[in-house]
């Protein structure tokens, strides 16, 4: 057969067609594929209980996004892997952006874990989401500014506005102070926040005991005998973990709580431990970003808690808030980079995006300054066990903005907390 | 006054559990000479399995008041799991020491998965019964009618196997085993039944210390590897392989980590082991240990 040029012309413009399609096509194609998310979280351990609750609240929400048209038209499917130690959850979070091939990372609850996750996800260009974990070492920013990592409100939000609310609601009726604190760089921060705190509004407190029991120490009674030896008016605590609940059960039992006032800013994420028959009343109780029984909740915060009550028999708490909050900043960043970019926007676009939007998270508005920190909505106040649960409620809720609780950008968390001005 | 009392009962309660579970610890190696790293495991099977127990009872519309010997029968039938372990272990006593403590250590990580596996990795608590019993007045200290159970429970317990291992014959027959395991055979003893006893009696130690333990705590994943290491330090002082070294062991470690909490709480641990190092240089076989060549 002989081959004229008109044949050659033909042939050589539909090889260049075929070989350049992968490129033309691969975005129209890629945006009819599921986005995949991976999703890095505890299971296991001291922070078990929060990881499943943020698992759950994410497949809440990837379910009502499947159900409506996704983000920017695709469905999502989501990759779970396990946190656990920093170099295994590196491994992990290695292999959800090489192998899995995610469009995303949301997730990681531990500071310690995500000091270590956050500069390789940088270095691999992988966008992530942090649930709780932030990158600073203590109250120290250790990754000043990120590209990719977008970081929790600062960890000592809570105690910060637990010290506040122990001004509003207990100052003039304590001068003896007591702490019992989880032994790392959380416990021994907000212990100190709170002192300078009470300093700062003239509280001339003696505080009388210090104690600083190991992450998940069961037996607690020495700890409390302790406290009871050194009869405190009030007593301060930030543990969050299983040990909150035996604290609270051991030391009702030996009688610590008698007539003593508490501030316990962490306390929402054991909501479903703190039995009414060992928790008193009138103390502090932090439920940091999501409280489930907010009278003037959002439709979208009701619709949650209705499900998720229904479903697992038990009230949410402020992981199921974070993890909501980390899907639908992610929603907003993508669907405003497409819009922008007028096609799949990739992830540096989305990263670039993020700062800024403003998204309705389960516990209210919230988004990420400039610096790749969230900012959201805490809620706190005096418990009550007037209520149809088995834990206890807020009596009334005080409402505080993050940007009232958290050191802006750059700032010296030290410096800020004897200057910054309090809402309280 | 008060304060001192407090600080002693605290201590007592906490060396009291850790009495049972160490003193299974030393049943075990004082015969079989095996280091089982798996206690710390049937420690947090107890606990598991008593929050079933109890759970299942009070369903069945049992009076609270009686979740007390639920829990201490709950412990002893799930401590029949050591027999099955037992015959496992078998296959390694003749082996090198090292074979013990990896296939010890090897269902320690095991029973982790099995606890995720069928009571979640969240920690489970048992709520309404802690509390079911009141509270007493000891020498002007307000104290959970519970730890006092707990604490009197572990003293029977020691009187029991005491009793157990000096005045019964199958006790003489353990002793007679754990001196002198060939010569034991060569009179006819059957070392194997022995072994399978012990295992299962040390095994169920630990699993009424858990059970005991849980209704004033939680059943967590990590109680397991923790209690290993406090028990290790108990055996270390008490010297391995005796049951009197076993309660003094439990009782120094219990009231010194309270004292140290109540003087100097960030001496918690370091107290414990500072003993440990004390007894491991100056009679390292341990207070009531046997020095070996």
């Amino acid at each position: 057969m002989k081959l004229t040029r008109r044949d050659f012309s033909k042939l050589a413009g539909t090889g260049i067609l075929a070989a350049a399609a992968p490129g033309i096509f691969a975005p129209a194609l890629a945006q009819n594929k599921p986005l995949r998310i991976g999703i890095i979280a505890p299971r296991s351990g001291a922070a078990g209980t929060a990881g499943e609750c943020g698992i759950r609240a994410v497949q809440w929400a990837v379910e009502r996004l499947n159900k409506d048209s996704g983000i920017a038209g695709r469905k999502i499917d989501l990759v779970i892997e396990e946190e656990t130690n920093p170099k295994d959850t590196i491994e992990r979070l290695r292999r959800l952006i090489l192998q899995e091939k995610v469009d995303a990372i949301q997730g990681l609850i531990s500071t310690g874990v995500s000091l270590g996750v956050a500069p390789v996800a940088e270095e691999e260009q992988a966008l992530v989401v942090m649930w709780d974990g932030t990158t600073q070492d203590g109250v120290k920013e250790m990754l000043p500014n990120p590209k990719y990592v977008f970081r929790s409100t600062d960890n000592e939000c809570e105690a910060v506005m637990g010290s506040l609310l122990a001004v509003k609601h207990f100052k003039g009726k304590f001068k003896r102070v007591a702490g019992i604190n989880p032994d790392y760089s959380y416990g021994r921060n907000n212990w100190e926040a709170f002192r300078q705190i009470l300093t700062r509004y003239g509280i001339e407190a003696e505080y009388v005991a210090e104690q600083w029991p190991k992450v998940g120490t069961m037996d607690l009674t020495s700890h409390i005998a302790a406290l009871k030896a050194a009869k405190p008016d009030l007593i301060f605590s930030s543990m969050l973990f299983a040990d909150l609940p035996v604290f609270m059960k051991q030391g009702h039992a030996a009688g610590l709580f008698d007539g003593v006032k508490m501030v316990l800013p962490a306390a929402g994420w054991q909501i479903n431990q703190l039995k009414k028959e060992f928790t008193p009343e009138g103390i502090i109780f932090g439920h940091n970003t999501l409280y489930f029984d907010l009278p003037q909740a959002s439709p979208l915060q009701k619709a949650f808690v209705q499900d998720y009550m229904d479903k697992y028999k038990e009230a949410p708490h402020w992981e199921a808030d974070r993890a909501y909050f980390a899907m639908a900043t992610y929603k907003a960043g993508v669907e405003a980079a497409q819009k922008a970019a007028g096609k799949w926007p990739t992830q540096e676009q989305v990263a670039e995006a993020i700062p800024g939007l403003e998204v309705e998270s389960l516990g209210g508005k919230g988004r990420f300054r400039k610096d790749k920190i969230a900012e959201q909505v805490f809620y706190q106040g005096p418990s009550t066990n007037t209520n149809k649960y088995d834990f206890p409620t807020l009596a009334s809720v005080d409402v505080f903005e993050a940007s009232q609780l958290q050191k802006p950008p750059g700032a010296d968390f030290w410096e800020w907390i004897k200057t910054a001005k309090m809402p309280v | 006054m008060t304060e001192l009392v407090d600080v002693i009962l605290g201590g007592t309660f906490h060396a009291a559990v850790l009495f049972l579970v160490a003193a299974g610890l030393q049943l075990v190696f004082g015969v079989q000479k095996l280091v089982n790293l798996a206690c710390g495991s049937f420690y947090a099977l107890g606990a598991y399995f008593g929050i079933t127990a109890v759970g299942l009872a009070l369903k069945l519309g049992l009076p609270p008041l009686l979740f007390f010997p639920v829990l201490i029968l709950a412990g002893l039938a799930i401590g029949l799991v050591g027999l099955p372990i037992e015959r496992v272990l078998r296959t390694i006593y003749r082996r090198d020491e090292s074979y013990q403590l990896l296939l010890t250590f090897g269902f320690l990580l095991m029973f982790q998965d099995v606890f995720r596996y069928i009571w979640g990795a969240t920690p489970r608590t048992m709520d309404n019964v802690y509390l079911v019993y009141g509270t007493a007045n000891v020498l002007g200290v307000r104290v959970p009618t519970y730890n006092l159970l707990v604490i009197a429970a572990s003293i029977a317990i020691a009187v029991g196997l005491g009793y157990f291992l000096e005045r019964t014959k199958t006790g003489r027959i353990v002793r007679a085993t754990a001196e002198n395991r060939d010569m034991a055979e060569g009179l006819g003893v059957n070392a194997s039944k022995i072994f399978a006893l012990v295992f299962t009696v040390g095994c169920m130690l630990g699993t009424v210390g858990g059970a005991l333990v849980v209704p004033s705590g939680a059943a967590s994943l990590d109680m397991a590897v923790e209690l290993v290491v406090e028990s290790f330090a108990v055996v270390v002082i008490g010297g391995l392989g005796s049951m009197r070294g076993a309660i003094v062991g439990a009782l120094i470690v219990g009231l010194m980590r309270a004292a140290s909490i109540s003087l100097m709480p960030e001496m918690e641990m370091l107290s414990v082991y500072l003993v440990v190092v004390l007894v491991l240089i100056v009679r390292p076989a341990g207070l009531f240990g046997k020095a070996t060549a």
